[in-house]
């Protein structure tokens, strides 16, 4: 039996920048799941956090978190809900146990719920021992098990994070998912945003596939992954730069047969039967150090059959 | 949790932010002290108590007897600092302005007609110029007088005492005025940069955070007008603190007049603060803005020279200005030695000034945020 309802996006139009940067987006989280909203850079990922963490009101459609809006309660809204921005950016010049103090008496916590709940933000981030160190000695992992743990102090059951892998290293990565499982398992609602299609699939329950603020896909990233090939999955992408002859080369050997790969100066098309071997070939096209400014994949073809699911 | 303790648990954070970088604390109390004792230095003159003061004067000296003997009686005269030269070295020392006037007596050689007494003078120097005119012809009056009528009419039938006038109780000296001056243009420029500070802190991720937790958006600029406004009070008590025990800067004798009229001082500098995150754009653009509207405010409201230097014009512009009135409160609350009642008009002017700022940066900034969270990009 599912777990209920903790996020509820209906019908969302939000503008970003004079920009409509999601429209019409439906979306749902459950307690104790982790999902992965993936697309391509101004896809409306962090404007969907943004609209969640209730940083900006949407011009249509209802946020929801366990069933309250943000404009019926703005604070009882905001303790629900732990937002971990971007970069993980907390007060540089304090130490550890001042910025954890600092954001749980702004959540009204005092005397003993104080002290025990900084004590619980310094287990979670593993910086007992680096309690009285100020944050700009930390190391970028460090930093996001804080800022993470800062989030956490009121115990919300939802906690939105953008891009938490952005700055760590592999094994920093899978700490922070192993760190996330176990809030699921507890009974959080995580919603993330992630460029990396691997992450999505090893770390996340569920993954929405935005494309111009648009929702192309949702599902189980092994449904997503493993749909039939129902017809060619095809991806856009412009490159940072154009490509060298011989990173070209090294690419195409790597792809297993079957996978089409096209470059012409900084546009390159990369198709193959089923996402799953698509995924596959653009973290091989990634893994060769390719620069991708965008990419983009035609609404209704990446994953028809997990959208119906 | 009540508002007041959100508050001033915003204003906590800003107060271990400030404290958490020891050589800036440092500096942001040395830097008034050195500024105020720099100014009172420069513009220090000993008191008329303490030892008169003597103009420095040059004197070419005339061939004939009557010129030769007003200058002797110029170089025995205790109000100027007199030195023989000749004609060639007075135009030399007067161009390098050492010193600044010359009196050329030789004029003196003849009284056929009407002789005209020179006097020289550098051109930024026509005060000096007009009080040497003066000492030189009572100096000339009295010998022509001596040789004429005889030594019993030298003597004018009355005497001149000056008196210093300031308030109840004066004590003036440079230093009271320019621990007053620096000290509120200091306590303008740390205003200005907790509003930069506000701008920056808007910008981070960790403003994010703050605009996504709950806390209301008045409770966030209160806790920086209470925050930037305690350091400020902070700031300036220990600038005044070195001022009296330094160079004797009195406070009193309402010490309640002289600390409402602080405490006026650091909300007003708390609010300017909060006006240039409002109103200044990107933090650079605001910086530029903020340092000239403070240095303008600063010399327009004779914080740096008293305003009766000022044109006439200029001193009723002066007067629309919170500076003066905060210079005049201070030093109305030190030197002047007013009392409580005296200081309260300037504290009502600079308090009003403050809600005015406030509430313009309030309205601003509230409208900022309106925007952002429709999705402009301010």
């Amino acid at each position: 039996m599912p777990l209920p309802v903790a996020i509820r996006l209906e019908n969302v139009t939000a503008h970003y920048a004079a920009v409509r940067a999601i429209d019409g987006l439906s979306l749902t989280v459950h307690r104790g799941e982790v999902l992965a909203l993936i697309g391509p850079n101004g896809s409306g990922k962090s404007t969907t956090l943004r609209v969640a963490a209730g940083l900006l009101d949407p011009v249509a459609g209802t946020v929801e978190v366990d069933g309250r809006t943000r404009t019926a309660d703005p604070q009882r809204y905001a303790r629900r809900v732990g937002y971990v921005p971007q970069d993980a950016d907390l007060y540089d010049e304090l130490t550890a146990v001042q910025n954890l103090e600092f954001f749980a008496r702004l959540y009204g916590l005092r005397g003993f719920e104080l002290d025990a709940a900084v004590c619980r933000g310094l287990a979670r981030a593993k910086l007992i021992d680096r309690a009285t160190a100020r944050v700009r000695t930390f190391s970028g992992g460090m930093k996001q098990r804080l800022s993470i743990a800062v989030a956490l102090l009121p115990d919300p059951p939802v906690l939105l994070l953008d891009e938490p892998t952005a700055a760590l290293d592999p094994a920093s990565r899978d700490a922070l998912f192993a760190d996330l499982h176990k809030l699921r398992d507890d009974g959080h609602a995580i919603l993330l945003t992630t460029h990396h299609l691997d992450e999505a699939e090893q770390g996340c329950d569920r993954v929405a596939i935005l494309d111009r603020g648009r929702l192309i896909a949702d599902g189980p990233p092994g449904e997503l992954l493993r749909a039939k090939p129902t017809g060619r999955a095809v991806l856009f992408g412009r490159l940072g730069e154009p490509l060298p002859k011989f990173v070209e080369r090294r690419v195409r050997q790597r792809l297993d047969p079957g996978i089409e790969l096209e470059i012409t100066g900084r546009r390159m098309r990369l198709s193959a039967w089923g996402s799953n071997d698509l995924g596959r070939a653009l973290a091989i096209v990634l893994s060769e150090g390719v620069q991708l400014d965008a990419f983009r994949t035609p609404a209704g073809r990446l994953e028809p059959k997990a959208k119906a699911a | 949790m009540t508002y007041l303790s959100l508050i001033l648990t915003l204003a906590g954070k800003d107060w271990r932010l400030f404290w958490a970088d020891r050589r800036a604390a440092v500096l942001a109390f040395t830097v008034p002290i050195l500024l105020a004792s720099a100014f009172g230095l420069i513009f220090d003159r000993p008191s008329p108590a303490d030892a008169q003061m003597r103009l420095p004067l040059l004197i070419v000296a005339g061939d004939s007897p009557f010129a030769r003997q007003v200058a002797a009686d110029l170089e025995a005269c205790p109000r100027v600092e007199a030195r023989i030269v000749s004609r060639n070295q007075a135009d030399r020392l007067l161009e390098e302005r050492r010193p600044s006037v010359a009196v050329i007596l030789s004029a003196f050689d003849s009284f056929a007609g009407r002789p005209t007494l020179e006097i020289y003078h550098h051109p930024l120097c026509t005060m000096e110029a007009q009080w040497a005119e003066g000492v030189v012809t009572e100096v000339v009056m009295k010998r022509y007088a001596a040789e004429r009528f005889g030594p019993f009419a030298v003597r004018p039938p009355f005497e001149t005492k000056a008196v210093a006038v300031g308030g109840p109780e004066t004590r003036f000296n440079a230093y009271s005025h320019s621990f007053c001056g620096m000290t509120i243009q200091y306590l303008l420029f740390w205003g200005m940069e907790s509003g930069l500070l506000l701008l920056r802190e808007r910008r981070r991720g960790v403003g994010q955070r703050l605009r996504a937790g709950p806390v209301p958006f008045m409770a966030l600029l209160l806790g920086k007008v209470v925050a930037t406004a305690g350091l400020a009070l902070l700031q300036a008590l220990v600038t005044f603190a070195f001022g009296y025990l330094a160079f004797g800067v009195t406070v009193g004798p309402s010490v309640v007049a002289f600390g409402i009229m602080a405490v006026a001082v650091c909300l007003f500098a708390a609010a300017v603060g909060l006006l240039v995150a409002a109103i200044g754009g990107t933090e650079s653009r605001a910086r530029s803005v903020s340092v000239l509207a403070i240095l303008g405010l600063s010399m327009l409201g004779g914080l740096w020279v008293p305003t009766f230097l000022l044109p006439g014009w200029l001193r009723d512009v002066s007067l629309s200005l919170p500076t003066t009135w905060a210079m005049r409160g201070l030093e109305g609350a030190t030197w002047q030695g007013r009392d409580f009642l005296d200081t309260l008009p300037s504290v009502a002017a600079v308090l009003g000034f403050t809600v005015l700022f406030l509430a313009g940066a309030w309205w601003k900034l509230a409208a900022s945020e309106k925007r952002e969270r429709r999705g402009v990009i301010v």
